[in-house]
């Protein structure tokens, strides 16, 4: 015990001492049963929650086995409390078994009919469940399944869902990996995802989620719905699902505002579902239009609401959540473990990074100091405008545009908030600006020429936040973005990851506007990153601006 | 029913001193207070609430054979009593008679009155006693049925219900008429003793557990045990100075009917990180130690005590509170029972006689049966062998739950540490901590990681300059502009920040941190905050200079803020009165917004008033001991003189009496008055008189004592 790499913290963190000789064996051993908080340089955080615990359980690991992992690489000696704690939670897991039952259907099991009377008591559980049909069955009224998991789990007695899943349409897909391969975290992620059932898969922006996705569709063998953000991606989805696959271009449709095609393998985007007509969702019909066999949710952490409350009645569907960060800013973390499943597979992104699979990347933070009368505006301006005030600065135009003309030869992309902030930089830049009502076609004609090196900087706003494919884009400047979101400052980033033909790294400059609020955002837009390892660099915008001249 | 030839006292008298400290050290409650003589001592011994201490003091073997003595006929031999329970039954008697619970005639033992009203009228499930005669050869012709109504009813209670006695079933009618049955009312019959033990086959009880049942559980080694007890100790310490620390912070407010609201105990638990029944009782140790206390304003506060109990070592701290742990009769597992209403932490709900007892021998237990962390059940065995009437499965179970948030115990089996706490001896707690460590890992996210315990001087430096964020073996810091603002403001610079956590860390200090703490340091300090007791202010910038110079009002040395305003330490009214003097005219203006800043560190103003503990006689000394002993037989022997009044004697005769008893060194009773008029007889052996005064030494407390002379009223020799 006395020197291992881990210490157990009594807020059951764990803390993990990376550069311990003994680290890499104890990080693959908690790996599958605590969660990964931060990976910053020296030490690693991770997390025991009950989710993470329940879910070693569903893999077949016991309590046991994680107490014995936790003795053997502690640190220190380990709070008892906390290994009682571990015990108690890891048993409460599978008490509750939902199970198909031949005659009754859906039914809610336990040997414990103690347990079983503690939850039907439960004001919101009751009216999903029907009969008992004795001391430890009762039957759970159709369609309420994931209702069911989703109260039941916050209620502490997670279910063992043994319903299992209906296979769908059958579809034959496989990979066709000519000229490529699939990369071993990919696969494993894939195998991850399988084995659980349903989950979610975060790998980092630039590390191939797509080809997870086509993974996931090679096992399922059956027609899939894949919800995406937008139509740009759709279309992305689709290019790779072709490169990638034994799918033909018809088996594959679009579903968005543009086309309503149903296929094999339907790619829509969360805007046409969501969308309401006379109060009505009125493409909702599309979950039941094919007897699918499985759902693959794009960028999960954006998942709008009312497609989570859609999604709890196609609990018998297998669902395929992926991501970059699951880290939602209003906090819904637990709808997507309960209604899309729990997190199957996660990597640090230096991990990846180290193996070559995603671009070094240098993170600058480029301090602006506004000029006097700026200032003085900005210290008279309402309190809801002042951060577009800051962030839309003239000074920080100037500032960007240095930038940009520094790195003349590299693919370039400017990022920003703010349309008119942005249609000045495309104008003093010359080059052409990505917004919300650039048409789909426009877009993609854009992006085709920068991948082609045509255009060598492009100005996009928060459209190009996610999903866009620009492999060859080595620098982004963020001139302005959603206040302090954390995992908006990661997706953009992201954009430029994918690793360059020619192996340089990606420098990814954020401008920000010195003692104002534009700072304190800045600040937590970066925690996300920095959780992750990227040290962000400070250097002055005057610099940049002598450099310039 | 004791026609004794010999009474309880006299036997008592016969006792030897050795043999009456004995019955002190097993039965303390007889010397609080010492009783006068050996009569008094006997009427002690046979009285209902010491003979209930005494009961309670009996394991379950020992109960089992005085309730077996009490179904026999005095006197009684051992061999009469040995037959009708076991061999091992000597030990146990003589062990009785030590507690005076038995009393000697000659070679056989009598029973003193009350013990029978204490085990009770059916002992062992025993009817009375029959007078008729009884058959039992009889037993093999019995009609059908009879002898498995016998059976029925054998081991007790020795009463059946039947629907009448006279026109009872031909089974019961028989037996009622060959007498193996009585008659006890028109509905209910009596199995006599005889019969009852004739189908015990001449035994008491079916079965006795001469010995203290085994303790199983599960196999522990002891280093295992210590390593996880020393977590649980420094993890239960930073629990209680956590929660002193949010307290002080969010002060929770008391229910009216005293104690801690749930919620609030919620929020605490949820702070601590831990289970409420957990919190709950950190709060009660705080609070019995007196560490926290309701406040006049129900305010529940930390006290001055819990600033010195910081200041301690962790060893220091942790003893503190394990020992009123191991003395309350607060059991803190109540809380957020109870059926009807809810039990609150420190509310008057929690005492429970007995607990410090059922505490005691249960570690007792543990210690006897090192490295094994016994099962609840086993553990409940064997207290209910040791403590038969304090057997309380829940309290069992808390108890050794509290045992091992205390470090008590590691892994469910008792540490070395806590052997030495039991008795008494250096806890080693210290040295067995994980050695400090005297640097940190700064992270680009802006925490920091102290990767083992700090040193205390490190661990505040860094807690003015970081927020901690998760603490155990190791602790997390997490930087932020708000807490480098508060180092700043305990006066250090942003340099010497810097240069701190450059010396300290052992890696390089990642630059956004660097800049965070310039750019506070920037900016701190560019406003100023002050306080004063009034201000004037007035458009009319000359005015405000005329005031300035009036030397009429120079007493109130006001002071130029801005042109136009001023301000004084005076109060406001006080400003207005003096200014009116002088013949201005101003006018009072609503202060609010002044801010008055209040003391960050709340403490509670009233005297730390800790709760009630409901006392447990502790075992007396031998000097205690040994002194009730003297007073006992100088009771006694002052008692023998009773009858005989001191005579009254003239202050003359007294004088030359004194004399001459002070030559014959012979001992003497004196009549002595208080000085309420009062008058004693003393027994007291005199030594010399001088000034008035006599030197003696009076038996009752073996000490030398100052008598007055014009206050003996007389004087007999003693004997």
């Amino acid at each position: 015990m006395a020197d291992g790499p881990l210490i157990v913290q009594s807020d059951k963190t764990l803390l993990l001492d990376i550069d311990h000789p003994l680290s890499d064996e104890c990080r693959r051993a908690i790996a599958s049963f605590a969660e990964l908080e931060k990976s910053p340089e020296h030490i690693h955080t991770y997390r025991l929650t009950p989710l993470g615990l329940w879910n070693a359980r569903a893999a077949g690991l016991d309590a046991e086995r994680v107490i014995d992992t936790l003795l053997q690489y502690s640190r220190y000696a380990v709070p008892h409390a906390l290994l009682v704690d571990i015990a108690e939670t890891m048993s409460r897991y599978g008490r509750l078994r939902l199970e198909a039952h031949p005659v009754h259907g859906l039914t809610l099991v336990s040997s414990d009919p103690a347990v079983l009377r503690e939850v039907t008591r439960g004001k919101k559980i009751a009216p999903m469940l029907g009969l008992q049909i004795d001391e430890e069955t009762l039957v759970v009224h159709p369609g309420q399944r994931g209702f069911l998991k989703q109260a039941l789990l916050k209620l502490g007695w997670p279910a063992e869902d043994f319903a299992g899943y209906v296979d769908g349409e059958h579809h034959e897909i496989a990979l066709r990996e000519e000229g490529w391969s699939i990369r071993k975290y990919q696969s494993m992620a894939a195998e991850g995802f399988w084995h659980g059932g349903s989950g979610v898969v975060v790998l980092p922006c630039g590390a191939g989620k797509t080809i997870v996705g086509a993974a996931a569709m090679a096992h399922a063998k059956a027609t899939t719905l894949i919800l995406v953000t937008n139509t740009v991606a759709a279309r992305q989805w689709r290019d790779e699902l072709l490169r990638r696959t034994t799918l033909h271009a018809d088996d594959i449709g679009e579903y968005s505002g543009a086309k309503k095609e149903i296929r094999p393998v339907t790619i829509a985007t969360y805007q046409v579902m969501t969308m309401r007509r006379k109060g009505i969702y009125a493409h909702l019909d599309l979950f039941d239009a094919i007897d699918w066999g499985l759902i693959i949710y794009d960028e999960v952490h954006l998942l709008p609401a009312p497609i989570f409350r859609f999604t709890a009645d196609i609990q018998s569907r297998r669902r395929l959540g992926l991501t970059a960060t699951l880290v939602r800013e209003d906090g819904m973390e637990g709808e997507v473990f309960s209604l899309i499943g729990p997190k199957r597979f996660d990597v640090p992104w230096k991990e990846i990074e180290s193996q070559g699979y995603i671009a070094p990347a240098d993170c600058v933070e480029v301090r602006v100091t506004l000029t006097e009368a700026e200032r003085l505006n900005y210290a008279t301006a309402e309190q809801e405008d002042r951060y577009r005030f800051c962030a839309t600065t003239l000074t920080k135009h100037k500032v960007a545009v240095a930038l940009a003309r520094s790195h003349a030869d590299d693919q370039v992309l400017v990022i920003g908030q703010y349309l008119d902030q942005l249609d000045a930089l495309g104008e003093e830049l010359g080059v052409p600006v990505i917004k919300g009502d650039t048409p789909v076609k426009e877009r993609e004609r854009l992006y085709n020429l920068y991948r082609s090196g045509e255009i060598k900087c492009l100005v996009v706003s928060k459209v190009a936040n996610f999903s866009v494919d620009l492999p060859d884009a080595t620098i982004a400047i963020q001139v302005s973005g959603t206040f302090g979101s954390r995992q908006e400052e990661a997706q953009r980033l992201g954009r430029i990851l994918r690793p360059k033909s020619d192996g340089r790294g990606a420098r990814f400059y954020s401008l920000v506007a010195r003692d104002t609020i534009d700072q304190d955002f800045a600040q937590n837009r970066q925690r996300f990153l920095a959780e992750q390892g990227y040290a962000y660099r400070i250097i002055d915008a005057d610099d940049v601006l002598s450099k310039d001249n | 029913m004791s026609n004794s030839s010999i009474s309880f006292t006299e036997e008592l008298r016969n006792r030897s001193d050795d043999e009456i400290k004995a019955l002190f050290t097993l039965r303390p409650d007889l010397i609080a207070p010492v009783p006068t003589d050996l009569m008094a001592l006997a009427a002690r011994a046979n009285s209902a609430p010491s003979l209930l201490r005494a009961r309670e003091s009996l394991d379950k073997f020992r109960l089992d054979i005085l309730t077996a003595i009490c179904t026999l006929e005095e006197p009684i031999s051992l061999h009469q009593i040995m037959s009708v329970t076991a061999n091992e039954a000597a030990a146990a008697v003589n062990s009785l008679w030590e507690l005076a619970l038995l009393y000697k005639d000659g070679e056989r033992y009598r029973i003193p009155t009350n013990v029978r009203t204490l085990i009770g009228e059916n002992p062992a499930g025993l009817g009375a006693r029959s007078s008729k005669p009884v058959d039992f050869a009889l037993l093999s012709q019995a009609p059908k049925g009879a002898v498995e109504t016998l059976q029925k009813m054998v081991w007790g209670p020795p009463k059946g219900q039947v629907s009448d006695v006279k026109k009872a079933a031909p089974a019961i009618k028989w037996l009622l008429e060959q007498n193996f049955l009585l008659p006890f009312d028109s509905q209910t019959v009596l199995l006599p003793r005889e019969v009852a033990m004739h189908m015990r086959e001449g035994r008491v009880f079916k079965s006795l557990q001469p010995t203290q049942p085994l303790v199983m559980g599960v196999a522990r080694k002891q280093k295992a045990a210590d390593l996880a007890a020393i977590a649980n100790i420094s993890t239960f310490v930073r629990w209680a100075e956590e929660l002193g620390h949010n307290w002080s912070d969010e002060p929770p407010t008391a229910l009216r009917s005293g104690g801690l609201g749930v919620r609030d105990l919620k929020r605490t638990a949820e702070h601590l990180g831990v289970l409420e029944p957990c919190a709950a009782f950190v709060a009660e140790l705080l609070y019995i130690g007196g560490l926290i206390v309701i406040d006049t304003d129900d305010q529940i506060l930390p006290t001055s005590t819990f600033d010195l109990w910081l200041t301690k070592s962790i060893e220091e701290q942790w003893l503190a509170l394990t020992s009123l742990w191991l003395e309350t009769s607060r059991m803190s597992g109540l809380i957020g029972k109870g059926d009807s209403k809810n039990v609150a932490a420190l509310g008057p709900d929690l005492d429970r006689g007995g607990v410090a007892t059922l505490k005691k021998a249960i570690l007792g237990v543990l210690r006897d049966h090192p490295e094994v962390d016994p099962t609840l059940e086993s553990m409940e065995a064997t207290v209910a062998w040791l403590l038969p009437s304090r057997v309380n499965r829940d309290y069992i179970e808390w108890t050794l739950r509290e045992a091992e948030w205390l470090g008590l115990t590691g892994q469910g089996a008792f540490s070395s540490f806590a052997i030495a706490f039991l008795s008494h001896e250096e806890l080693g707690i210290e040295a067995a901590l994980p050695k400090p460590v005297d640097h940190i890992l700064i992270q680009a996210d802006n925490s920091a990681i102290a990767p083992g315990p700090l040193t205390l001087e490190l661990a505040n430096s860094i807690g003015t300059i970081a927020d901690i964020e998760s603490r155990g073996g190791a602790s997390v810091y997490r930087f932020s502009e708000a807490s480098i603002r508060r180092g700043l403001d305990h006066g250090q610079t942003g340099d010497q920040i810097k240069d701190f956590l450059k010396k300290i860390s052992k890696t390089p200090m990642p630059q956004p941190l660097e800049y965070l703490i310039s750019d506070v340091a920037k900016r701190h300090g560019r406003l100023r905050v002050g306080s004063t007791n009034s201000y004037l202010r007035c458009e009319d910038e000359g005015l405000i200079q005329e005031i300035l110079h009036d030397k009429r009002i120079d007493q109130l040395r006001m002071r130029k803020l801005a042109p136009q305003v001023l301000i004084a330490d005076v109060e406001s009214s006080e400003l207005m009165r003096v200014l009116r003097d002088a013949g201005y005219l101003p006018a009072a203006e609503n202060a609010t917004g002044v801010l008055i800043s209040a003391p960050r560190v709340r403490r509670a103003k009233a005297r730390p008033r800790p709760p009630r503990v409901v006392a447990e006689l502790t075992n007396p000394g031998e000097t205690l001991i040994s002194a009730a002993l003297r007073a006992l037989r100088a009771g006694e022997r002052a008692s023998s003189h009773k009858p005989r009044e001191v005579p009254r004697t003239t202050a003359n005769e007294t004088v030359d009496l004194l004399h001459q008893y002070i030559e014959e060194r012979a001992s003497l009773t004196i009549g002595y008055a208080d000085t309420n008029g009062g008058v004693s007889n003393r027994l007291i052996d005199p030594l010399s008189i001088s000034l008035g005064t006599l030197v003696a030494r009076d038996h009752a407390t073996g000490e030398i004592t100052h008598f007055r002379i014009p206050r003996i009223t007389g004087v007999s020799p003693a004997n």
